[in-house]
């Protein structure tokens, strides 16, 4: 699998009455981290949905480890693990009762892999799982996603609404499985401390729309923040602006291609930005254009 | 397809022990009033009534989204749900034809097996009753489905109900070829019904693969 993508979306469309994904296009390469960022509604869950051939796209193609997602093999399926935002387990079963069903659902089970992240994560295994604290539920879920050689973890907001702790702790989990060459995550989340903490690659989906799919480091290089007066702000030109935030001292201004404006406008000083602001400027900031 | 026959069974496993109370309760009244039929009717019935609690359970949990991205089929989904729906018609057939057998064998041993008909007839109603209501759980879920239900059970009673009492009135006739036909059906019973059971399992089953393909989560 290397050099290639494990991931592949090519203009996928699903229209609903109030929401469109609107020609989503993106590749996750093989043996890296893809943040998928936006805000919540921005349509992340639907493109999980429709990359898992969940919801049926209008239009649009996407394929998984090489494989069309709605004709994926059986085994090509089987090394693909995946974690919702609940834990989709049912309530009165215990650990060992969901290892004996995975066990039969899984060719590539590993019993032994599943014990093991069940006492890592010490997950109680007398405990049904109702009564588990969601913070375990997720650990849970991530074992199991784990525990049958997955190549390729799709997770749709695993870490919300964990402490900050756990969620230290998952984000070091996905770190430690990614040091395989040919492992690949695709994480959604609109919690960008952790996409920020471990992504090689970010994409950002705002309304329906796909705004960019970059690598994490060649982002952080190539937006930065203009702060200047505001009247400053109409002498840009408007290709440089991604989006201004006026205040009572002046406005802050998120500047792409740096560089270039850089060598344009000299007398501007630029300040390194990070991916949650980059994200803020385009989702709030573009109106105030 | 195995894992999730063993899903749904490790689920209901925790209604046990209410059906055992159950058993031993229609068992007492079968003794008290020395005929076993009472029980054969019912039991498999309330066995079977577990079929809808499986579908609820998976409903509750959100689970088929989550198996969907698992090694599994959505024909196997289905496939899994029919067996267990068979399966546990079976086991209220077993249990039944045992308490059966256990009460002839205390109160007339001359006649070990008789009876044991019935519970086959309340098999073949169960499984009836669930090619007609599967389709519906498939495409509305089963709380949606609920009206449903009820409308399986009480289209046929009211019928029977409201043609029985119309013949006793006189303002109905049954036919004498339709009643002929009818004998002539219950005379072959062992052999149609079976048959019948079966084309409706096939046709149920294709309906509900059918929609099950189409279905968004």
């Amino acid at each position: 699998m290397a050099n290639t993508d494990a991931l592949e979306i090519k203009g996928l469309i699903k229209r609903y009455k109030d929401f469109t994904l609107d020609k989503i296009s993106f590749t996750v390469p093989s043996g890296t981290i893809m943040g998928f960022i936006g805000e919540n509604g921005a349509g992340k869950t639907t493109t999980i949905k429709a990359i898992l051939d969940l919801i049926k796209a209008d239009d649009g193609h996407v394929s998984i480890l090489g494989y069309p997602s709605d004709k994926l093999p059986m085994d090509v399926k089987a090394s693909i693990g995946v974690v919702f935002d609940g834990s989709n387990l049912h309530e009165n079963l215990n650990v060992n009762n969901v290892g004996y069903i995975m066990k039969s659902i899984y060719k590539n089970w590993d019993t032994e892999l599943f014990s093991q992240y069940v006492k890592r994560f010490e997950l109680p295994q007398r405990k049904i799982i109702k009564e588990y604290s969601r913070g375990m539920k997720m650990k849970l879920s991530i074992a199991i996603a784990l525990s049958h050689h997955s190549k390729i973890l799709i997770l749709d907001e695993a870490t919300s609404g964990l402490d900050p702790i756990v969620r230290d702790e998952i984000l070091d989990i996905f770190l430690e499985y990614i040091q395989e060459e040919d492992h690949t995550i695709f994480l959604s989340s609109h919690i960008i401390s952790d996409i920020e903490k471990v992504a090689d690659y970010v994409t950002f989906i705002h309304k329906g729309r796909i705004v960019f799919s970059e690598s994490k480091d060649e982002l952080i290089y190539q937006y930065g923040i203009l702060h200047c007066r505001k009247e400053d702000v109409s002498g840009v030109d408007k290709n440089y602006i991604v989006g201004v935030r006026e205040n009572s001292f002046g406005a802050d201004v998120m500047i792409k291609r740096k560089e270039e404006f850089l060598k344009r406008y000299r007398q501007f000083p630029i300040d390194r930005t990070s991916i949650e602001e980059i994200m803020l400027f385009i989702s709030k900031g573009k109106e105030m254009l | 397809m195995n894992g999730l026959i063993c899903k749904d069974i490790m689920n209901l496993r925790k209604n046990a022990k209410i059906f055992a109370v159950l058993a031993v309760i229609y068992a007492v009244m079968g003794f008290t009033s020395e005929d076993s039929s009472f029980f054969s009717s019912i039991f498999t019935m309330v066995v079977a009534i577990l079929t809808l609690s499986a579908y609820s359970y998976d409903e509750i949990a959100k689970w088929d989204i989550y198996a969907l991205t698992m090694p599994i089929s959505r024909d196997d989904i289905v496939r899994g749900k029919y067996s267990v729906m068979l399966l546990l018609a079976f086991l209220g057939l077993v249990i039944c034809s045992l308490f059966t057998i256990g009460i002839n064998a205390v109160l007339r041993p001359e006649h070990l097996f008789s009876g044991l008909k019935n519970g086959l007839i309340g098999a073949g109603i169960v499984i009836i009753f669930y090619c007609i209501a599967l389709p519906f759980i498939t495409k509305l879920g089963v709380e949606k489905a609920r009206f449903i239900f009820f409308a399986i059970y009480m289209i046929p009673f009211g019928l029977v109900i409201f043609v029985g009492k119309a013949v006793k009135k006189g303002d109905m006739s049954i036919p004498e070829e339709l009643m002929t036909f009818g004998m002539r059906i219950m005379r072959n019973g062992f052999i149609i019904f079976p048959l019948l059971i079966l084309l409706a399992l096939v046709i149920s089953y294709t309906i509900s693969v059918g929609l099950y393909r189409k279905k968004e989560f």
